[in-house]
């Protein structure tokens, strides 16, 4: 699917043009929707994964928030990610107040601000979903001009279907909408509505073909039915990776006779698929009574055919259990899956590293890291080829590794210093042993640089040069010295 | 006015008389379609005379040549020629020329040794600017190991000359005192670096010329390790070495070469040969401080070397029969061989090797991980020979491989697959599916026979395929 190379325009960037066409308004719209959108302006700022101890400048973004029930406003979580302060602006008047995040979902891409004053949204009016839409409806998507009047642009429901998410690939159920978009300040996260009630916020935006992906209102309905909960982990997922079965020699040699079903190429060690025993070269036929094509789309009765991971990802709830219908080996048979979310502790490298430290501990100037794809995202977009190959094939295979490898520690770099002299130049080494001892994780590292080997730091590396001695002794009188010359506020964080 | 000078140098050089111009036609494989002959080129090139009615140039201007002419200077009718020898990862080759009377009248260059630096030095042959010989004179700027850029893998002693080297020079004689002291070979453009031009020393042509007096080249051998310097006295204390900066630390000893069995990784090498290594991995040699691999660069197949290293704290003696570099070859350029494929249901089957990668850019991440990490992480252990699905002849056959492409063979009828010898021996069993299993998570791809003999002849001549298979 096309969404694929719209991935790009993952923060939505509408091209500069030279003047303002003022938009048809249909003043129905406007009228309504003047009472439940606020500008949010989020101050952000990323650390910087080169020297993890240090943040990045801060940046400003600037969008649209809706009113909802119970007195919150929604945004894009791309928008409010890493913040520092998020500001709440009235469009008509230009009062200012802040937010906190109340929860956030980099997954499905959507957040949840509580203001700080709730008088500030006293007389506003929160917006409902539009649970209705359908290909070929009309919808507006809404934008501030800089009077704070409210600028529409009417569009096309072009298609529903799932399409992949920005931080983490996944695949959840997207409007895509035909609008002639134009340039206007602050519009990072756009409402899109229907008869005063919204259907989706625009999240990416393609200039040159006009179209905007929506973050549906099926996906912004299971986020906030389940944002409230405590223990919130995100959506579930089954944890499979499948094919196509539109191959008739395929369907032969495995004695397919039915005529839909996808085979099953991967199940993601400690996933609900994996749980609950599906297996590499299953058929999945159905999912929840459903029946599953050969391309893994079923009839959705309100969307049409769209892919079956609507329904383990967006219709069912964590904790839900789906029957899974599977051929294998000639026989169909019933597997239940109990649906979970992702448990992200056993992730071996992050795709997302969102408002919190990375992880660091710094030896004697020698600067270990916990791998992740930020890390790697710092090399630019042509990361894949720039960033140091070994790393960008652990982050690739990860499910690949044995199932206890536990996190890839590297030592990202070396600070020159007195006690590493004959290591410049060293970097993005995967550590393998310390003093002896398994590296699984940076809490792995800092119990084992505690006991070192007759008086040296022993570090082994899986590449060259194969191992590093550091002098414990000489390490710990240069301490103070190294954390002056580099400016380090923390040795460590864990 | 410079017809005239040029002239002059022609007729007062008397290496003008040893000097050959080379014109091959060559054919560059074709590896998206490895079954045709590829596309024919020409090039100019130079050589020289040297004893035993041979003439020395690079092998870079001979390789792939289909037809070779070589001309005297003073004497431009074209001879056919021959090539002897090539020695690819020494960008060397020896040629001769079968006609009667060619070397009549012709005086031999001698070789000398390696000349000193700042002394000057003259580089003769055929470069781009006119036809006839050119001369150009500079200095020896620098001496050292750098890559040659033919084979793209090997590194051997070269010399670095200011004098202007430009392409149609190469294989010509670098001389001082009416002696050979180098073949200019190799240098950067000038949007790169000014005046850097290199010449293969005659360390590295004699070591050529002796290889090859049992009548066969040997490639060069190597110790098949790595190693790095050890200057953290920390790492030196540990080790038990003294604080007398002498000595590299073993790295990795990768699996088949020289050393594998005999030299361990953590082992401190402190002398090659009975010459101590220095903490910045040199050796003195020859009055000067060279690579501790130039120990190993003259010595050849079967002979051994002696290394005296540190191991756990002691001191211990080792012995290393040397050998061929392999697996180090898969990076190396391959010339003078047709590309290997296998064709089976119009899926295109062939060996991952450096000529593939030029020839592809592959952008799948297994295949360029397996490719570039194939020595370090011992990839030859499970595939000697990683075989990929490099292409689709689009057939009813294989409409839905499309996926596939670049993707590496694992299995096929669950035999795993090592060499492409393999691939064909698989398909040349009878079965009634042949099912391809791919590295990494996928379906199988599946081709029926009956659906294969179908389609054998539709897809060989609608594609023009001349041959199936080249193992």
């Amino acid at each position: 699917m096309s969404a694929r190379a719209l991935v790009l325009f993952a923060a939505i960037c509408l091209p500069a043009m030279g003047g303002v066409t003022p938009q048809p308004k249909t003043d129905k719209e406007g009228a309504t929707s003047n009472s439940s959108v606020l500008r949010v302006n989020s101050t952000n700022q990323a650390y910087d994964f080169f020297r993890p101890w240090t943040k990045k400048a801060p940046f400003s973004r600037r969008g649209l928030g809706t009113l909802i029930e119970g007195g919150r406003i929604l945004v894009t979580a791309e928008l409010v990610a890493n913040n520092t302060f998020i500001e709440l602006e009235k469009a008509a008047t230009a009062e200012k107040s802040s937010a906190t995040v109340e929860r956030v979902d980099y997954e499905c891409n959507l957040a949840v601000l509580r203001p700080t004053d709730p008088a500030f949204i006293a007389g506003m009016k929160p917006m409902a979903l539009d649970d209705g839409v359908r290909i070929g409806d009309r919808a507006t998507v809404l934008q501030l001009e800089p009077n704070g009047e409210i600028a529409q642009t009417l569009g096309t429901v072009t298609s529903i279907a799932v399409g992949a998410y920005p931080l983490d690939n996944m695949g959840l159920l997207l409007f895509r909408l035909s609008a002639p978009m134009q340039q206007r300040d602050g519009s990072f996260t756009l409402p899109a509505v229907r008869d005063g009630k919204l259907l989706g916020l625009l999240m990416r935006y393609d200039a040159r073909s006009q179209t905007a992906d929506l973050i549906s209102s099926p996906v912004i309905g299971h986020f906030l039915a389940e944002a409230g909960k405590g223990n919130y982990g995100g959506f579930a997922r089954a944890g499979l990776a499948f094919s196509a079965t539109r191959d008739p020699q395929l369907r032969r040699y495995i004695g397919l006779n039915e005529p839909g079903g996808v085979y099953v190429t991967d199940v993601l060690t400690g996933g609900p698929g994996e749980k609950a025993g599906l297996l590499k070269g299953d058929v999945i036929l159905a999912v929840d009574g459903k029946a599953i094509d050969q391309d893994g789309n079923y009839e959705d009765k309100e969307f049409g055919r769209i892919a079956f991971s609507h329904i383990t990802n967006t219709l069912s709830r964590p904790g839900d259990t789906l029957v899974f219908r599977v051929f294998r080996e000639g026989k169909t048979l019933e597997i239940p899956v109990k649906m979970e979310p992702r448990d992200r502790s056993k992730i071996v490298s992050e795709s997302y590293v969102v408002d919190r430290v990375p992880r660091y501990v710094v030896l004697g100037g020698v600067v270990f890291m916990e791998l992740s794809r930020p890390y790697l995202q710092e090399w630019g977009g042509d990361w894949l080829k720039e960033a140091p190959q070994r790393l960008v094939f652990y982050d690739a295979f990860q499910n690949e590794l044995p199932q206890d490898r536990g996190k890839i520690v590297f030592i990202s770099q070396i600070l020159p210093s007195q006690d590493t002299i004959g290591y410049e130049g060293l970097d993005n080494l995967v550590v393998s042993k310390v003093n002896g001892r398994e590296i699984r994780s940076l809490d792995d590292l800092a119990e084992a640089v505690r006991h070192p080997v007759n008086g040296f730091q022993k570090i082994e590396i899986e590449e060259d040069p194969g191992v590093l001695f550091l002098d414990a002794a000489a390490i710990e009188a240069n301490r103070d010295k190294l954390v002056k010359k580099y400016a380090l506020p923390a040795l460590q964080r864990l | 006015m410079i017809a005239a000078l040029g002239a002059g140098i022609a007729q007062a050089t008397p290496v003008a008389r040893s000097l050959v111009r080379i014109e091959a036609t060559s054919q560059e494989p074709d590896y998206k379609a490895p079954w045709n002959p590829g596309e024919v080129s020409g090039g100019v090139g130079a050589g020289f005379i040297i004893g035993g009615n041979r003439i020395m140039t690079n092998a870079h201007v001979v390789s792939n040549a289909k037809f070779l002419t070589v001309s005297k200077e003073g004497n431009p009718k074209p001879r056919p020629a021959r090539v002897l020898f090539i020695a690819h990862d020494c960008d060397l080759a020896l040629l001769t020329v079968d006609e009667s009377g060619f070397f009549k009248g012709t005086t031999p260059l001698e070789l000398g040794g390696i000349p000193a630096i700042e002394s000057v030095v003259s580089v003769y042959g055929y470069p781009i600017g006119g036809s006839r010989l050119s001369v150009t004179q500079g200095i020896v700027s620098r001496i050292d190991f750098q890559t040659y850029t033919h084979s793209g893998m090997d590194s051997h002693l070269t010399v670095q000359i200011d004098a202007a080297i430009n392409p149609g020079n190469s294989g010509g004689p670098v001389m001082q005192g009416g002696k050979v002291v180098g073949v200019a070979f190799q240098g950067y453009s000038g949007d790169v670096a000014q005046n850097v031009g290199y010449m293969i020393p005659t360390p590295v042509i004699r070591r050529f010329l002796k290889d090859v007096e049992d009548g066969h080249y040997d490639r060069y051998v190597d110790l098949a390790l790595s190693y790095q310097t050890l200057f953290n006295p920390a790492a030196r204390a540990a080790l038990g070495l003294k604080d007398d900066d002498l000595g590299v630390l073993v790295g990795s000893v990768y699996g088949g070469g020289s050393s594998d069995g005999i030299v361990r990784p953590g082992d401190v090498l402190t002398a090659i040969d009975g010459l101590p290594i220095s903490g910045d991995a040199t050796i003195p040699m020859d009055d000067d401080s060279v690579p501790l691999a130039e120990v190993v660069e003259r010595k050849f197949k079967g002979d051994e070397v002696s290394l005296d290293v540190v191991r756990d704290g002691k001191p211990a003696k080792l012995k290393i029969p040397l050998s061929d570099p392999w697996p180090f070859n898969l990076h190396s350029n391959v010339y003078d061989e047709d590309p290997r494929f296998v064709v089976f249901g119009g899926l295109i089957f062939q060996p991952v090797d450096q000529n593939f990668m030029t020839a592809h850019e592959p952008e799948d991440l297994r295949l360029r991980y397996m490719f570039d990490f194939f020595i370090e992480d011992k990839i030859y252990k499970d595939h000697p020979e990683i075989v990929v699905l490099s292409g689709i002849l689009a057939d009813p056959v294989n409409a839905y491989a499309n996926d596939f492409r670049h993707a590496i063979v694992d299995e096929i009828n669950g035999t795993k697959i090592k060499r492409l010898a393999d691939v064909a021996a698989e398909f040349a069993k009878p079965a009634d599916y042949y099912v391809i299993k791919m590295a990494g998570a996928g379906r199988p791809v599946v081709l029926e026979r009956k659906a294969v003999e179908e389609a054998r002849q539709r897809i060989l001549s609608r594609y023009a395929v001349t041959r199936e298979q080249n193992l």
